[in-house]
């Protein structure tokens, strides 16, 4: 289970979907779960990085854990879920501020994979009861949301879907990005007169190539 | 008035005379108030030859700009005296109804002295101090004492009938349960004839920039709920959620930091007082947390224990009979003693007695003899009056220093420096002695708060500690609880402090201030002899590593640590701030008047 963790950990970390200290994730074995430690480094998880504690009940291990686990619990205690993914995607968390209730993927990928993905907002963001409620809610309809401003949460029966769908939207929210950047630019351009931008001559030529 | 009363309330016993003076507004910017104001007090009134049980030596209840102020934890006092059982400089801190009294009465500080000819109990009002006489309160414990005095909109501190008799571990119990728990500052007050204080107020201090104030308070109250340990940890267990942790780490001590695990951990445990024990919880005044217990055993109900009275009075003693453990922390609690050095005192006596040394009944694990025990100290009847001058004396009597756990007298509390290098250092290095809230290193060393250090590494440790011996000494200063600091930090503290008194602070203004203190702090215990020999842990952490548990294997560099700590806080190589680094902290006149005096 480590190794699981510290790949994924890894990965996501430096595909850029998270800072250093961002993000936390856990799994779900049967009535306990496994989570990463407040302030842990997903990039470079140890054995002390992962705290097991209960699915319902506090321990003493409470205090080592990731200060979401009122959100993966109440994940786990409302869904189908055993894994769980938590990130601060920048592409996707600043689309979240741009729209009202959901990102739609324009990407034919993230199109199959997700169709929609809805966007709520709370006053407070970290540790907080009312993203767990509404997390619960989302996540037994979606297999992952964005907490606008914040970040996403995922889910999946293992450690790799729940990434899977984080780097995914990731992905969509950059095309997306990308999109709306050169399409801005396109119009920008053709409303100033200038007409194409040309770094050498025979654009036209090219089309005929 | 924004911010500090600037008054403070004077009463001399012997001369049975009382009278308010003002602060002056600089000593108030520069120490903070608190613990810093109680550390000028001390060091400019209080030459450290004085008898700290005779009439010279003061008690100074100290509030700081945040005591009795609308924030998360806002309800600190500090109490700063000479004490009796180290000879340092102290000061002790508690959760404080009374502070926050004090305070609303429109007073910073009340400072103490002389002895009174018979017992008494000082009312305190917006109007000053009146002395009323306390024959009929004397010997009576503190829970009736706190009865007898109860009135509305009033809080009281007192003491027991250990702080009558003088043990020198003895406490001060702020109403029931919170206390000033260590050093003996209980002794001090036993000593004046002092049974007891009320304060009646109900002005609450002015804040400067409203506004800011609510903002930042607001931010720091998310801050307080996102975390797991203060929103979850603390509240759900109290400090005890510590004992399986701790024990996991192998930094649990038992029978007397000869072992750093207890395999009876889980029957004291947190989890357990929490599914046998617990009654209600509570919470300090304006305590967003609420560590605080109120448990149950037979029919006696009782505050408690924290994490340190269940080691002090269990693992340490190899007893794990949780009844036995709760009802001798609520006997601490009625009789007003520090259970951490009481525990840790009869640990010493016991280990004594398993090396041959003491012949007594009193051995590891007898838990049928502990209430006795503990009652016997109080009331100094038999080998309890030996314990009652605290590990250090008690183990120097039977010719055997090696087996007291303390650093300047004073005892440890409940973790085992050989699992944290920079919490030996630390130990070491206060000023008041082992203890873990001059600069706890649980946070980085096995929290992770505010990140995770190598426990076992020592190189650069020194660098860390410095920082957090500053910052718990603002903490201490300004009047908020250092569990607060597992949320928000350093520049929180300034932003409340700046948008309170209206005085600019920022964070490094604050760090300074905190290195200011504590080198005050320091100057006043060289001037009361004690020497870099004494910035020393027992030889047990040095020399002996731990045989089994997490902490397997280790014992504490200190040497390498020490060096490279004088050094980085511009001290000379034995321990001696430097005449620049007094200059820079503003306290070279200081010293030099006192030098002349």
């Amino acid at each position: 289970m480590l190794k699981q963790f510290q790949r994924f950990g890894s990965d996501l970390f430096f595909r850029g979907l998270t800072s250093t200290h961002g993000g936390n994730m856990s799994v779900r074995m049967g009535d306990r779960i496994f989570i990463t430690r407040t302030g842990a480094m997903l990039a470079h998880l140890e054995k002390n990085d992962i705290i097991e504690i209960g699915l319902e009940e506090d321990d003493s291990n409470i205090m080592l854990t990731s200060s979401e686990l009122v959100v993966h619990r109440a994940i786990y205690q409302n869904t189908s879920a055993l894994a769980i993914v938590h990130l601060h995607p920048p592409y996707a968390v600043a689309l979240s501020m741009t729209v009202k209730d959901a990102i739609i993927p324009i990407d034919s990928e993230g199109s199959y994979l997700f169709r929609k993905v809805p966007v709520v907002h709370t006053e407070t963001t970290v540790g907080s009861t009312d993203v767990a409620k509404l997390a619960a809610e989302m996540l037994r309809e979606y297999k992952i949301f964005m907490l606008r401003g914040h970040g996403c949460f995922s889910i999946g029966p293992v450690l790799e879907e729940a990434a899977q769908w984080c780097s995914s939207l990731e992905e969509s929210c950059k095309i997306y990005h990308y999109t709306k950047t050169l399409q801005a630019a396109e119009a920008t351009i053709a409303k100033s007169g200038l007409g194409e931008l040309e770094y050498r001559k025979h654009t036209e030529d090219y089309n005929i190539w | 008035m924004n911010g500090w009363t600037r008054k403070m309330l004077r009463v001399d016993l012997s001369e049975g005379s009382t009278w308010i003076e003002d602060i002056d507004e600089e000593i108030l910017q520069k120490y903070l108030g608190g613990r810093g104001l109680g550390a000028y007090l001390v060091y400019t009134e209080v030459p450290p030859e004085t008898d700290p049980l005779g009439e010279d030596n003061i008690l100074a209840f100290c509030n700081g700009a945040m005591t009795g102020v609308k924030i998360p934890t806002g309800g600190r006092s500090s109490l700063s005296t000479l004490s009796p059982l180290t000879g340092t400089i102290f000061d002790a801190n508690t959760g404080s109804q009374f502070g926050v009294r004090l305070r609303w009465a429109g007073f910073d500080a009340l400072v103490i002295k002389g002895i009174s000819p018979t017992p008494v109990w000082l009312e305190i009002t917006p109007e000053g101090a009146k002395i009323h006489p306390a024959d009929e309160l004397w010997g009576k414990e503190i829970p009736d004492t706190v009865a007898a005095l109860k009135e509305r909109g009033s809080a009281t501190v007192s003491i027991g009938p250990a702080g009558e008799n003088k043990v020198l571990f003895a406490s001060i119990a702020d109403e029931k349960g919170r206390s000033y728990g260590r050093g003996g500052v209980g002794a001090v007050m036993g000593a004046k004839n002092l049974k007891a204080i009320r304060a009646t107020g109900k002005e609450k201090p002015g804040i400067a920039d409203v506004d800011i104030y609510k903002f930042v308070n607001y931010e720091a109250g998310k801050m307080v709920t996102a975390s797991p340990r203060t929103s979850e940890g603390l509240p759900e267990f109290g400090t005890s959620v510590l004992v399986n942790l701790m024990n996991w780490y192998g930094v649990l001590p038992s029978r007397n930091f000869q072992r750093g695990e207890y395999e009876f951990a889980e029957e004291i445990s947190g989890e357990r007082l929490k599914d046998e024990y617990l009654q209600k919880r509570g919470a300090c005044w304006s305590c967003p947390i609420g560590c605080k217990r109120v448990t149950q055993v037979g029919d006696e109900k009782g505050e408690g224990p924290e994490y340190e009275s269940i080691y002090a009075l269990g693992s340490s003693l190899d007893i794990h009979d949780f009844d036995t453990i709760i009802s001798a922390n609520y006997l601490c609690n009625r009789i007003g003693m520090d259970t951490i050095s009481c525990g840790a005192t009869i640990a010493c006596a016991m280990e004594l007695e398993e090396k041959g040394k003491l012949d007594t009944e009193l051995a590891f694990g007898r838990a049928d003899l502990l209430l006795q025990t503990v009652e016997d100290i109080a009331y100094k009847r038999g080998l309890g009056a030996e314990i009652a001058e605290g590990s250090k004396r008690l183990s120097e009597r039977y010719d055997m220093p090696e087996v007291a756990m303390q650093v300047k007298g004073l005892e440890f509390p409940a973790y085992d420096p050989r699992g944290m290098q920079g919490q030996g250092l630390l130990y070491a290095t206060s000023n008041r002695g082992a203890c873990h809230l001059r600069g706890n290193m649980l946070g980085p060393e096995l929290l992770g708060a505010p990140k995770m250090l190598d426990r076992h590494a020592s190189s650069g440790k020194a660098g860390i500690l410095i920082v957090i011996q500053h910052t718990n000494t603002v903490i201490d200063s300004i009047g908020m609880c250092k569990f607060v600091n597992f949320a928000i930090g350093d520049d929180f503290f300034a932003r409340l402090m700046t948008s309170i008194t209206g005085v600019k602070y920022e964070t490094q203004d604050l760090q300074l201030a905190g290195e200011r203190i504590w080198n005050l702090e320091r100057l006043y215990n060289l001037r009361a002899g004690f020497t870099e020999k004494d910035d020393n842990l027992p030889p047990r952490f040095l020399n002996e590593p731990l045989q089994e548990g997490g902490s397997a294997g280790h014992v504490v560099h200190l040497d390498e640590m020490l060096a490279e700590y004088y050094r980085f806080r511009g001290w000379s190589t034995d321990g001696i701030p430097s005449e620049k680094k007094l200059k820079a902290l503003g306290l070279a006149e200081l010293e030099m008047e006192q030098e002349n005096a």
